[in-house]
Parts: structure tokens; sequence; C-alpha cells
């Protein structure tokens, strides 16, 4: 069971609540919650927020692949996650990012859950433009998006 | 023929539109884009070179599948630019 969403945070909000009532109504032994939150430093800079931009239909197309990519690699026991990605800006301690996962047993919470966010990093197209004290912005740099073959 | 260029990003820096409208007198490639766009960066922001690295970096996606330099382009397609990433 699936299910993926590029949340536009200007009309709606990632919740824990929404990945919890998804999760729970697995039959799984172990669930895990990954929460990615916009933190107040970084590069010696005051951060007050990020705008996140995202190519939804890619995203979207990105993260089921990495599920089934995750499903094949790690030889998961009944499947579960719930993948939630904010569009938009996201204040300081905003939550960017939800990653909830269920399995039939719990060392495979943990992996599947690292395995996703580490794979969103690396094939998903979204960006961050952080927002620092004063009115100055920067696009992070990013690393070019690793194509599936 | 008319290319439309979604811009995501740090690219969305290059116009106020979130698109750019590319007019080309011949069949193209995915290059071609490249190359118009390196152009447009060079002339629009001449002390800019990280935006003109962005472009040299980035790829190019159509249908939403990326695609490579050769991929050749159909007339009044829609490609997105998909500079280097970072979510999460």
């Amino acid at each position: 069971m699936f299910h993926c969403e590029v949340v536009d945070v200007n009309k709606d909000q990632i919740t824990i609540e929404k990945a919890q009532n998804f999760i729970e109504s697995q039959k799984c032994g172990a669930s895990l919650y990954f929460l990615g939150t916009v933190r107040d430093h970084n590069n010696d800079k005051t951060v007050t927020g990020i705008t996140y931009d995202a190519h939804d239909s890619m995203v979207k197309k990105s993260f089921k692949e990495i599920f089934e990519d995750a499903i094949q690699k790690l030889k998961l026991d009944h499947p579960a996650a719930f993948v939630e990605h904010a569009k938009g800006y996201v204040p300081l301690g905003g939550i960017s990012v939800i990653i909830a996962v269920a399995c039939k047993h719990r060392a495979q919470v943990y992996e599947f859950s690292r395995f996703i966010i580490e794979e969103i990093k690396k094939k998903t197209p979204i960006w961050k433009k952080e927002h620092y004290q004063g009115e100055e912005t920067t696009w992070l740099e990013g690393k070019p998006i690793e194509v599936k073959k | 023929m008319k290319i439309k260029v979604e811009l995501f990003g740090v690219c969305r820096e290059f116009s106020d539109n979130n698109f750019l409208d590319l007019e080309f007198d011949k069949n193209i490639q995915i290059k071609d884009i490249r190359n118009e766009m390196i152009k447009l960066v060079k002339d629009k922001f001449p002390e800019n070179n990280n935006y003109l690295e962005m472009v040299k970096k980035s790829a190019f996606s159509s249908k939403d599948e990326i695609v490579e330099d050769d991929f050749i382009l159909s007339k009044n397609e829609t490609v997105s630019i998909i500079p280097p990433i970072g979510g999460g």
C-alpha cells in the first residue's frame, strides 16, 4: 500500500495524523515515522524558513519508483508507505517531508525509511530556497539528478 | 518551431513567468535548448556564473522523463529544465 503527495502548503498541510491513519490501517507489526523539518542555521546563516519548489508530476512518479525499488531491493514483507513533501514556504520548525512506513517486522522499517529519504535526495526533483534574517534568500546548490536506468 | 521550457528551482529566476518561450527555425535537440538558455543567461545575467553553471549542470525532461542532450523535440513541445536537486 502506498500514498504519496506534493502538498501545496498554501492550501493544505502535512500532518502526522494523516500518515498515522494511513499506516495504522495496514496489518503490520512495525511502523516508523520520519519528519524532515526546517532548521535554524545553515552555512553560518540564521535561517527563517525555506521555500520548496517541485516538479509535481515527476516528484510523484519518483516517489512511486522509489517505493517499488525499496520493495525489490530490501525484500520487504507487507510494506506500506506514506510519503508527502511540502511545496511553498515552510517556516522554521515546519514539516518539509513526512515518510511513514510499516512492515511485518521492526528491522525492515528502519531500512525502508532510510532508503526512501536517501533516494529522494538523489532522484526527486525538489529544490530549496532558504530565507535568512533580513531579506536575503538563496537557492541551495543541490546535486544533478540521478536518472533511473 | 516553438518550444516552451518550464522553469524550476534556481532557473525560475530567469523569467517572471516561470517558463520561457523559445523559437527555432529548424528541428532541434535538447542540446539546442541548453545552448539557447546559456546565451540567454549570458545576456541577461552577465555577472552571474552560478546561473551559467546551473544551466550547464541541469537535466531536461519531456513528458516526465529525463531525456539526453541528443533527444529530438517535436513541434510545440513543452520541456522542463531540472537544475541540480536537493529536497528533503
